[in-house]
């Protein structure tokens, strides 16, 4: 049995990194939002409240992987979901944040079809899935690793987005990649004009 | 299960004998094919610690449900034995054709047990006939010469399994040659095929159709795919252009370029023997393995011989890592080694050995110096033969350095040679050779993948937090691509995600991702259970001091080791192992594995 596990300075330095990413450009409010990695065969995740923008190296909280440990009392509220996420999915890094434009078209789609050259080459599409109750860790922990098994992210309908990667990296360009694809849809769709050429009509995603 | 014949060719070399017989679906669901099944065969059948040059040892061949479908780079297929080299389990993969043909002639694999009276090849005739034939005017042959005699007879529409003198003369680093150019490289496979008096292996013909469940949902997702490799730069061009050997440059620049068996990590004169040099002056002709698009492989010409490769370990192998950079007699070698039916990587870290050990006054060859690129195709020979020195180091660097009480100086895991990334360079990497279960192995847990070339993403490559866990995942990821079986370097555009979902419209099961890692873990800890069996353990989860002890003098690499005592703690916890190393019973449970 491993008795030891220390947060690395350079692993403080990558969630620093990610959480300012994340609060700078919108996807969360300052202190909405919580990542994680496994390391160790335990978790390791954002403090609850603390400032995504502003982490702290006592910010960060080793949770148990299997099962629910002391570090609950202060770990994020959504520890519960990226547990479930780690224990269900290949998932390496996790990633939760109120990305914007995703959010606004998971109120008017049931999925949003990646219609810009990036997303539809990368992502195909962004699914969306609705929760009883959307925020809080309960009812997410349960239907999110579903979708997460064959998919990098998930809106959760009035939410926000879930996103796996291999790195925190990996993860934060799963958000990001989102939101562009969600942002240019939706400009696409303020205009009312129809498209000059849509790459979702070449393609059929929903096989995938 | 769709996809597959869902029956193995059983070959019984002592009584002449071919059985079909049936894979029970169970198996097929837990294991899949390629490595997977061959791991399941292998742990059933082959007794405990048995000899593995004994007629009863067995050679697997199998290949998976992508095998011949039109999933991309479909055409690798695996083949699991125990190994002379290592005496664990060894499982290998290689391209070309052959396992498309196996296929179509109605086997997902062959199992070949026993021995012949005198030297014969097995012939496999799709739908028509299954035979061995006399073949005691080929052995000493080289490979070259075999596969020519052997179309002579069986003509030239025939893909072939055989091995070169050095698999004759059973050294423990001979390989199986397929086709003459490509290998079941490492782990002195090709002894193993000697110690069976079996020269060869040819398939040919057959008709069989592969049932799919849905062929029209494959298309489309093989549509998707195909379009992600032409749009990423590895796929779409730096390994068509360069091949393998395009690594020279980009491992040398970050001083992890092994120069003089690991004693240095960069040396400026590699770039003589790089992608780039060799696309310019030695290229002939592209070419690929059945269903890729990528197209990694070249037939090139050095001087006045003609022959496939270098790839990038063979070009390090049998250059930098013996002081050699002269790119014609590094690609000659490199030809006499598929000739004679040698590991390169094996073959050249054993000569750096004898090298270093020469060094170090311990070894009387003067000739046996780094940077002597004037002894490197003879001796080659002498290895394959068994000549002088050339017998010594035909037992590879463990057996070598420890007849010198000095077996620091071998740069192996579990007697499998290194290959070329020094592992001080990158640690999660360094831990996977520690812990790859066919030995000192890049390919079983690619973490070079994160680590150096930043696929998905960059992780710091001195760094430790995390890697056990990757390490973990990429070992999974591995055994079960190479049981579905599809190549590696798709998975520099795809993943386990196209995989899934090529699996459900080919078998109709409603594979994910996780489903298939379960699969992968699943071998992964058989295999563990059967080294343990065979009396390998902790002891061998281990680096040469050299890499623990002694920090990189120079370079981008410099002042680092690695730190492996720590790492192996997280990674036996995070693979729920005890430890000492064993599979807990509780995941042996699970992943419903006996307990030994």
């Amino acid at each position: 049995m491993m008795k030891f596990m220390i947060v690395e300075e350079s692993i403080y330095n990558i969630f620093k990194k990610v959480g300012k990413h994340l609060v700078r450009h919108g996807y969360n409010t300052s202190h909405s939002g919580n990542i994680s990695i496994r390391s160790g065969g335990k978790i390791i995740i954002k403090r609850r409240a603390a400032m995504l923008g502003d982490l702290q190296l006592e910010d960060l909280v080793v949770s148990n992987l299997k099962e629910e440990d002391s570090s609950s009392l202060i770990a994020s509220t959504e520890l519960g979901v990226h547990r479930a996420i780690y224990l269900e999915t290949d998932a390496m890094a996790v990633i939760h944040a109120h990305n914007p434009y995703c959010v606004a078209l998971s109120l008017i789609e049931d999925e949003i079809t990646c219609i810009d050259a990036e997303g539809f080459a990368l992502y195909k599409k962004i699914p969306i899935i609705d929760v009883e109750i959307p925020a809080g860790a309960y009812y997410t922990s349960i239907e999110v690793p579903k979708m997460l098994k064959n998919y990098p992210f998930v809106v959760v309908r009035g939410h926000g987005i879930f996103a796996k990667g291999m790195t925190l990296e990996d993860a934060l360009q799963y958000v990001t990649g989102a939101e562009q694809s969600a942002y240019i849809r939706y400009l696409t769709l303020m205009t009312g004009k129809p498209l000059k050429r849509d790459f979702s009509k070449e393609k059929d995603f929903s096989i995938w | 299960m769709k996809g597959l014949n869902n029956k193995i060719l059983e070959v019984d070399l002592n009584h002449d004998k071919f059985n079909e017989v049936p894979v029970p679906e169970e198996i097929l669901l837990d294991y899949i094919g390629g490595r997977g099944l061959g791991v399941k065969l292998l742990s059933d059948k082959l007794p405990v610690n048995l000899n593995p040059l004994d007629p009863k040892n067995l050679l697997i061949f199998a290949t998976g449900p992508f095998g011949g479908t039109i999933v991309p780079t479909n055409g690798r297929f695996s083949l699991v034995t125990k190994s002379p080299l290592t005496n664990g389990i060894f499982y290998s993969n290689s391209g070309g054709s052959f396992g498309v043909v196996m296929k179509r002639c109605g086997y997902d694999g062959i199992l070949i047990q026993g021995a012949l009276k005198e030297p014969g090849y097995l012939l496999i005739e799709g739908g028509k006939d299954i035979a061995i034939k006399e073949a005691s005017r080929l052995w000493g042959c080289d490979t070259e010469k075999t596969l020519e005699e052997i179309k002579k007879i069986e003509g030239n529409r025939i893909n072939s399994l055989m091995i070169g003198p050095a698999g004759e003369n059973l050294i423990k680093i001979a390989a199986i040659m397929n086709d003459a150019a490509r290998a079941f490289g490492r782990g002195g496979v090709g002894a193993v095929m000697g110690s069976k008096n079996l020269k060869a292996i040819v398939v040919k013909g057959g008709d069989t159709k592969i049932d799919i469940d849905n062929r029209d949902l494959l298309k489309k997702y093989v549509k998707v795919a195909q379009d992600k490799i032409k749009v990423v730069p590895i796929t779409r061009s730096s390994l068509p252009k360069f091949g393998t050997s395009a690594l020279v440059n980009v491992i040398n620049i970050l001083g992890m370029f092994p120069i003089n068996n690991f004693q240095r990590g960069f040396d400026e004169r590699a770039t003589q023997v790089s992608g780039e040099e060799i696309n310019e002056k030695l290229t002939q002709e592209h070419e690929g393995c059945y269903a890729c698009p990528i197209r990694c492989g070249r037939l090139t010409k050095a001087g006045d011989m003609k022959g496939k490769g270098p790839e990038f370990e063979s070009v390090w192998a049998l250059g930098p890592n013996l002081g050699i950079y002269d790119l014609i007699t590094v690609t000659q070698a490199n030809y006499l080694c598929n000739k004679y039916g040698i590991d390169t990587i094996s073959c050249g870290g054993s000569i750096a050995c004898a090298m270093e050990l020469q060094e170090r006054r311990l070894l009387k060859d003067s000739s046996l110096q780094f940077g002597n690129s004037s002894i490197l195709k003879e001796l080659v020979k002498k290895i394959a033969l068994k000549e002088d020195i050339g017998a010594q180091i035909s037992e590879g660097s463990r057996l070598l350095s420890k007849s010198y009480n000095s077996e620091e100086v071998a740069m192996q895991v579990k007697g499998l040679e290194l290959p070329a990334y020094d592992p001080r360079g990158a640690i999660g990497h360094a831990l996977g050779y520690a812990t790859s279960n066919r030995g000192g192995c890049h390919l079983t847990g690619y973490m070079a993948a994160l680590e150096i070339f930043a696929a998905p993403k960059k992780i710091d490559r001195f760094t430790m937090a995390g890697k056990p866990d990757l390490l973990v995942l990429k070992q999974n990821q591995k055994a079960i691509e190479d049981s579905l079986v599809i190549c590696a370097f798709a998975g520099w555009a795809l993943g386990l995600d196209y995989y899934a979902r090529f699996m459900k419209a080919i078998t109709g099961i409603d594979y994910d991702v996780v489903k298939l890692l379960e699969i992968g873990e699943r071998i992964y800890n058989l295999e563990r259970i059967f080294n343990i069996r065979e009396g390998l353990s902790k002891k061998d989860d281990i680096l040469p001091p050299r890499f623990i002890s002694e920090p990189l003098k120079e370079g981008v690499s410099k002042g680092h080791i690695v730190p492996l005592e720590k790492m192996l703690e997280q990674y036996y916890y995070v693979r729920g192992w005890d430890n000492n190393g064993f599979p807990e019973p509780e995941l042996l449970e699970k992943l419903g594995i006996k307990h030994i």
